[in-house]
């Protein structure tokens, strides 16, 4: 196995939009709202560091606090996007006719493709949480459309648990890309199978995992290649965990 | 003929079909936009777009 990058939870961009000033026409909400996001890809002269991993192109962490706060309804094309929502709630809209309310452990996928606009908007009391994930798609210009998922904590803790990809139970998008979660109350050892023509990176949401001899706690993250299995050691209670595979 | 994505929305160009709606026409290299056109969506940058070599839906075969 090769270790294509470590990247620590400080190392990766950070972007503090609030909803007033400059970015007033962007971001949503309360004059006094913000969005804070953590991307652990970057590209061109946005940015500079790590331009993604594979087919996907963001991969970010995002906090919406209350009243309002997010992106007003904005363009798309082509990408895939997805949220998974870690707590709170957060309201989508978009211009394929849906309006949608995601709480925590809800995840949706919204495949912009010949053209559409989203709206994400946390409407609540309390901060949202997300992560947010764009991959790009098999096909340009494919008829736009929105799924929604939910990880059933119950059956789906101590183990690995496909969301997005071609597997029962998780939303296809049509590239050769999977989003799985390891949501772990013990300690233990997981093994993730993949190929070895894909590339896989794996985000810590919280806990304390060993990947590739490299210890990883929360919203730390590692990418990897050429194996056709990562090994997992969980080493604390509550540890949760995204993988993400992608073809490279 | 090239296409090129970009990064901060998605909006697609392509060197075949140009964007005569925005004053560029058909068959226009990438190479000779000027480099202060921005995505007519979003506002990105040129520098923000990435070369893909992705099909169209509308070419697809059915399997």
């Amino acid at each position: 196995m090769s270790v294509r990058f470590i990247l620590r939870a400080g190392e990766r961009g950070y972007s503090y939009l609030p909803a007033a000033g400059l970015n007033a026409s962007y971001v949503a909400g309360h004059p006094d709202g913000v969005i804070t996001r953590h991307s652990s890809f970057n590209f061109h002269e946005y940015q500079s560091g790590i331009p993604g991993l594979g087919v996907m192109k963001v991969f970010g962490d995002e906090v919406f606090t209350p009243n309002g706060t997010g992106y007003n309804m904005h363009p798309h094309h082509n990408f895939i996007i997805m949220a998974f929502v870690a707590s709170g709630a957060l309201t989508h809209i978009n211009t394929i006719g849906k309006i949608d309310e995601l709480l925590a452990d809800d995840y949706y996928v919204f495949s912009a493709g010949s053209g559409g606009k989203h709206s994400e908007l946390n409407i609540g009391k309390e901060d949202m949480q997300a992560i947010y994930v764009w991959a790009l798609p098999g096909q340009l210009l494919a008829p736009p459309s929105y799924r929604r998922g939910h990880f059933d904590r119950a059956a789906g803790a101590n183990r690995i648990t496909c969301l997005v990809g071609d597997e029962p139970g998780a939303l296809p998008i049509g590239q050769t890309f999977k989003v799985s979660r390891l949501l772990s109350d013990a300690d233990g050892h997981h093994v993730y199978r993949s190929s070895k023509a894909h590339g896989v990176y794996a985000f810590v949401l919280e806990g304390d995992v060993v990947i590739a001899e490299a210890t990883l706690t929360r919203r730390d993250s590692i990418a990897l290649e050429g194996e056709d299995k990562v090994e997992i050691k969980v080493r604390t209670d509550g540890t949760d965990l995204l993988l993400v595979e992608t073809r490279l | 003929m090239k296409k090129y994505l970009c990064l901060g929305c998605g909006f697609s160009y392509d060197e075949a079909l140009g964007l005569p709606e925005h004053g560029v026409a058909a068959g226009t290299r990438w190479a000779d936009i000027p480099g202060d056109w921005v995505c007519p969506d979003c506002g990105t940058p040129k520098a923000g777009f990435e070369m893909v070599e992705i099909p169209y839906y509308s070419e697809a075969r059915p399997a």
